[in-house]
């Protein structure tokens, strides 16, 4: 804050020499240095702004112009000394005023962020629900890239085969190419998984499965 | 402290268990009527091996683990009455694997455990006998036995 403050300074500014507590002050400024205003930053133009607004308007400005000076470089004149505790006040107001700001605007960018992230988490979400949907419908014709492969083993007494799958695939079809390489009818085929017989109108993500998780397969009406 | 040990290797176990175990056989964490999984519970199925008579029954087994698990093993329980030499009356399996003081390791797996019951069904231990009538029967009448054990596998028939 300060710093940014200094920077703008203008490098010599007459506010400093001058007395404060006379009344020629304000003269002084409008007439002396004339181009001392646009000079000053915004901020400094937000921050005078703040600070006047709790003051009588003479005063303000005489304030401002004390407080400037003792942040800077210049020794407290003793004429001031006397307002010293409360510009200390009033120059710790202001610090927490903007840093409120500060911490507001802060606040609000993130929000921003939030609701971005959101909509976009939606989007998505939209996107791939409406992916789905249409992968259901019309299966082999939906390129591949947006759908979840997983492998799945089906294991029978002789051992496991592995096959890849859909997560989103249901078992049916699975279950058929299954049944097509044992060469066995899949109406004697029995199915589980974790002990449950699996339903062929279920998918691999509808029981929760993950990757590599093992299909049992029971020939009726054996264990 | 010892719960977190309990419940990471268990986590781990129930991994493993998805990705390989031997056929037949089921092993699922208990799921409550909340719908949360309990880690420490599980509910397991030993098919009977084929050759034996004890083929053809799948026997219901719930795994108790403790908070002392792997430290401690689990306890392991047919359904109450169990036939069978080594099953206590209250359906607790004595098998040495499963023993703090004797064969316990707390290496030993979920799969081992369940394929170590499933060896103990056709090969009881008469040295340790945990039931009366099973004993008795083993080592006395073993036409009435075999009998006792095949109408017990048509009791547990496959879930499927």
């Amino acid at each position: 804050m300060d710093e940014s403050n200094e920077e703008l300074e203008p490098l010599f500014d007459y506010r400093r020499v001058q007395p404060f507590n006379t009344p020629f002050n304000v003269v002084c400024l409008d007439d002396d240095t004339p181009d001392s205003s646009p000079v000053i930053s915004k901020k400094r133009k937000m921050i005078d702004s703040t600070a006047e607004k709790k003051k009588d308007k003479n005063e303000a400005v005489q304030k401002i112009d004390c407080e400037e000076k003792e942040e800077d470089w210049l020794p407290p004149s003793p004429n001031i000394s006397a307002h010293t505790s409360n510009l200390l006040e009033d120059s710790t107001i202001k610090e927490i005023r903007l840093k409120k700001k500060e911490l507001a605007s802060f606040a609000q960018s993130a929000k921003d962020e939030l609701r971005d992230v959101e909509e976009s988490v939606k989007r998505d979400l939209s996107a791939s629900l409406h992916s789905l949907q249409d992968s259901v419908t019309e299966m082999p014709s939906k390129p591949s890239t947006d759908r979840v492969k997983m492998v799945i083993s089906i294991q029978d007494k002789d051992g496991t085969k592995q096959f890849r799958v859909y997560a989103d695939d249901k078992f049916e079809r699975l279950f058929k190419s299954f049944a097509d390489k044992v060469k066995l009818e899949l109406q004697n085929l029995v199915f589980c998984f974790d002990g449950d017989k699996i339903n062929p109108n279920a998918t691999p993500s509808s029981l929760g499965m993950e990757d590599d998780d093992i299909i049992e397969v029971h020939e009726k009406p054996s264990c | 402290m010892s719960a977190g040990i309990a419940r990471g290797r268990l986590a781990e176990e129930r991994k493993a268990w998805r990705k390989n175990h031997p056929h037949g056989f089921v092993a699922k964490p208990e799921t409550v009527p909340d719908g949360t999984v309990n880690l420490m519970v599980w509910h397991c199925s030993i098919p009977g091996k084929t050759g034996t008579d004890w083929e053809g029954g799948c026997y219901p087994v719930t795994i108790h683990f403790s908070e002392d698990y792997p430290s401690k093993p689990p306890k392991c329980k047919f359904p109450q009455g169990f036939f069978h030499p080594n099953v206590y009356p209250s359906g607790t399996v004595c098998l040495s694997i499963l023993n703090e003081d004797s064969g316990w390791r707390p290496a030993i797996t979920v799969k081992q455990i369940l394929v170590g019951i499933q060896d103990l069904l056709d090969q009881p231990n008469p040295a340790d006998p945990a039931q009366t009538e099973g004993y008795h029967l083993f080592i006395q009448d073993a036409i009435e036995y075999k009998k006792r054990v095949k109408l017990q596998a048509k009791q547990y028939p496959p879930l499927v």
